[in-house]
């Protein structure tokens, strides 16, 4: 069985958010695996730990996503696939395009990858991948069976689940609760240095900067706005209560 | 002059009767001084009338040393405030802040560089303005109680899992201001006042000046939190650290900042073997120079963990142990470069398999989101026994947790551990064992069911104390004497020796009325 993993490199989901010259700044922010990411590559394992085979990671963007690749590696992968798009520009057209285009070019069964990133929240790559491709897809899984030529994901559907039988191959995406991601051992990390990691530019998979160009533009960025501040009624207690009552009413308007 | 500062004890205020030692005592007035000034009109209204007055801060130690026993309670927790930043002569960051700050809070601004300067000095802005270009920065005391503050930190010389590497909050204090019983204060600024011998001469800032003679014992060559910090020719900041509010308050705390590591790891390594973990510890400790922590969770903590995790949807996130795994120890690796980070942990791993473990058996967290994910099973481990002992206590009021909380010198390690497991299996007792095995310190927690066993587990506790004295080490290493400990501290010391520091709470305290009860009986000289 041979599976490969769609990975994106975002955020850590506790770093705070900054805007620096009209982007999201990346300065002194650690970036992880993608949470939903992590939990395709942990099923993958698990399939193979079960069924035997291969499983590769494959991401697109610059050198940076080695870190998140290498760590997917030490979770037990056994090789990583990184295009570099040669560009910041990256939209989901963009990212589609470019791992359909390295993906076909490998041999698979089984595509996992997670529903969708935690950055830009889209959930789009895997169905546009899906697609180009012209295979199978089955989104927002909550487990996977997989057997001879065929896998059986049971997917989360607004109030229900839905169980949907793929002929392989195919791409499933993994919603949360699939498993529980394993940390690397020491031993894992350790291995993750001698794996192999293929660096490809968008020429070494037939592909040029036209190709890939993106088809949306990003116009502005900018951060919720803040919460307004609380306000503190400082006093005697039958002073300050009587004030949060007529500021409730009459400032808050809620009572 | 009428004080509105001071208030009588309503019911509003029952919850400043207690701390997490969960006894509860008596006052008869509060106060919550915002300020200096504040403590020092307090004192001066309250010592020449007699009055006991017990220093609070969060209320988070577990010794009692916040509950009150009659007269006046002086909570300090709203004097949170960061007064200045400044440049060492070493080039380290050091900043001011009134003793009721939390840690959390302290955390907090110094990981968002977000101070309100606004009443600051000139100097202290232009230095924070550096501050705020340098790497990022941190403090690094780090018990498990993060809403502790840092007055009853100081006042308790407090440590934490870290401590291993960076020791306690005493290496990082470096200037106190004190109020004392009179109304003076004390500025005392690291490497400026020293004892001769054991004697020491002090001065306030009114221009008063005493001696003091400091006790002739030795301290145990161990982590420590028993008595007062004592030495040939020391410190004088040294004495009060560490001193439970006896001598004076502290108000103002001066403490040295680390630039961050850039590499923090977390990783767990599991046993099925509880002696093969404590092996592994104590060939790790010699073995490895940038390990900030290594932690011990013994098979019954793993056994509470397992049992959370199925019970309690806010454990839910815990990782799966699998039962054959017996033991666990908790290593945080804190270096500069990556290669040397995984230098170390092939170190470690072999350092794993010698001692009989499986290189399968370990997990490493190299992000944030991980390692809190790590650092969630360490603290859920004294969060859970909690719970379930306030869950026994409703049943049985009669019964609190019992803790140890004792070191001993490097060689006994493998002595105490098989001393706890021996005696603790004999007598049939629930428990659970963890805690600072990098610092020969292990949390030894009795979970009585009953009355009579909780009084089975007092008796237990004491044997380990007098044994553990006798091994060189200290009775309370990190929590502190309190007025829980204080029979513990006679045995360490005899009695003679805690006379000796009563005579010396006396010079500062001759009605014994500052927190009177924390470490032994203070002398009452005159009233």
């Amino acid at each position: 069985m041979k599976i490969l993993v769609l990975l994106k490199q975002t955020f850590d989901t506790e770093a705070k958010i900054t805007i620096e010259g009209g982007k999201i700044s990346r300065s002194g922010v650690s970036m992880i695996i993608n949470p939903y990411d992590e939990f395709a590559v942990e099923e993958a394992l698990k399939i193979k730990e079960s069924l035997g085979g291969e499983v590769t990671v494959v991401s697109t963007g610059d050198d940076g996503v080695q870190d998140a690749l290498r760590q997917a590696l030490a979770m037990g992968a056994d090789k990583a696939v990184l295009i570099n798009p040669g560009t910041d520009d990256v939209d989901e057209f963009t990212a589609a395009t470019v791992l359909a285009k390295a993906v076909s070019g490998m041999e698979y069964d089984l595509i996992l990858a997670g529903w969708r990133a935690v950055d830009d929240g889209s959930a789009q790559v895997a169905g546009r991948v899906a697609e180009i491709l012209g295979i199978p897809i089955a989104k927002l899984a909550s487990k996977i069976d997989v057997e001879a030529g065929k896998a059986t994901a049971t997917c989360e559907i607004e109030g229900g689940t839905e169980v949907i039988e793929l002929p392989l191959p195919a791409i499933i995406t993994a919603q949360k609760g699939l498993n529980e991601p394993r940390y690397p051992s020491m031993k894992g990390i350790m291995q993750a240095k001698k794996k192999p990691m293929e660096k490809k530019g968008l020429g070494d998979i037939g592909l040029d900067a036209g190709a890939v160009a993106a088809k949306v533009k990003v116009l502005s960025v900018a951060l919720p706005a803040a919460r307004a501040a609380g306000k503190v009624f400082d006093g005697e207690p039958a002073d300050t209560s009587a004030a949060v009552v007529k500021a409730l009413r009459e400032e808050a308007k809620v009572i | 002059m009428k004080n509105n500062l001071i208030k009588p004890i309503t019911q509003e205020f029952s919850e400043y009767l207690k701390d997490e030692s969960r006894i509860t005592g008596a006052a008869e007035s509060i106060s919550f001084p915002r300020t200096r000034e504040d403590v020092v009109t307090i004192m001066k209204e309250l010592y020449p009338k007699g009055i006991h007055v017990t220093v609070q801060g969060a209320r988070t130690g577990v010794t009692a040393g916040a509950v009150p026993k009659g007269g006046h309670i002086m909570n300090l927790s709203r004097m949170d405030g960061i007064s200045a930043i400044r440049k060492d002569n070493k080039g380290s960051f050091c900043i001011t802040v009134q003793a009721g700050i939390t840690l959390s809070g302290l955390r907090k601004q110094i990981k968002d560089r977000n101070f309100d300067v606004l009443k600051w000095s000139t100097e202290s802005r232009i230095t924070f303005e550096e501050f705020c270009k340098a790497p990022e920065h941190f403090f690094s005391p780090d018990p498990t109680e993060t809403s502790a503050t840092l007055g009853g930190m100081a006042a308790c010389n407090a440590s934490g899992a870290c401590s291993f590497l960076y020791g306690p909050i005493r290496r990082h204090i470096t200037a106190l201001k004190i109020v004392l019983c009179s109304g003076h204060t004390l500025t005392i600024r690291r490497g400026e006042t020293f004892a001769s011998g054991r004697k020491l001469d002090l001065i306030t800032d009114q221009g008063h000046s005493f001696t003091v003679y400091l006790p002739a014992y030795e301290m145990p060559k161990t982590k420590n939190a028993s008595g007062y910090y004592v030495e040939n020719d020391m410190d004088a900041i040294d004495l009060f650290i560490g001193s439970q509010g006896t001598l004076g308050i502290i108000t103002d705390i001066e403490v040295g900042l680390m630039p961050f590591p850039r590499i923090v790891w977390g990783i767990c390594c599991l046993f099925e073997n509880e002696r093969d973990a404590v092996v592994f510890a104590a060939v790790l400790r010699e073995q490895l120079t940038n390990i900030a922590a290594i932690e011990f969770f013994d098979r019954d903590s793993l056994a509470i963990l397992r049992t959370q995790k199925k019970e309690n949807p806010a454990f839910a996130r815990l990782r799966i142990i699998e039962e054959r795994l017996n033991a666990a120890v908790y290593i945080e690796l804190h270096c500069d470069q990556e290669n040397l980070a995984i230098e170390s942990l092939a170190k470690i791993n072999q350092l794993m398999i010698e001692s009989g473990g499986s290189e399968k058996d370990s997990w490493v967290a190299r992000n944030n989101t991980n390692r809190d994910s790590l650092l969630f099973f360490r603290h859920a481990v004294p969060e859970s026994v909690n719970m379930l002992i306030d869950r026994r206590k409703k049943e049985d009021p009669s019964i609190t947790k019992l803790g140890a909380d004792m070191s001993v010198p490097g060689h006994r390690l493998h002595h105490v551990m098989s001393m706890y497991r021996s005696m603790l299996d004999e007598s049939g007792l629930q428990s659970a064992i963890w805690g600072h095995i990098g610092d020969n310190h292990l949390h030894v927690n009795i979970l009585p069911h009953n009355e009579e066993e909780y009084k089975k587990g007092q008796a237990l506790v004491a044997l380990w104390a007098a044994e553990i004295t006798k091994l060189g080490g200290s009775v309370s290493a990190e929590h502190g004497i309190g007025k829980l400990k204080t029979v513990f501290l006679t045995m360490m010391y005899g009695q003679d020796h805690v006379n000796e520091m009563a005579a010396l709470k006396a010079v500062f305290d001759p009605k014994g009325l500052l927190c009177a009860g924390n470490m032994f009986v203070p002398l009452v000289a005159e009233r």
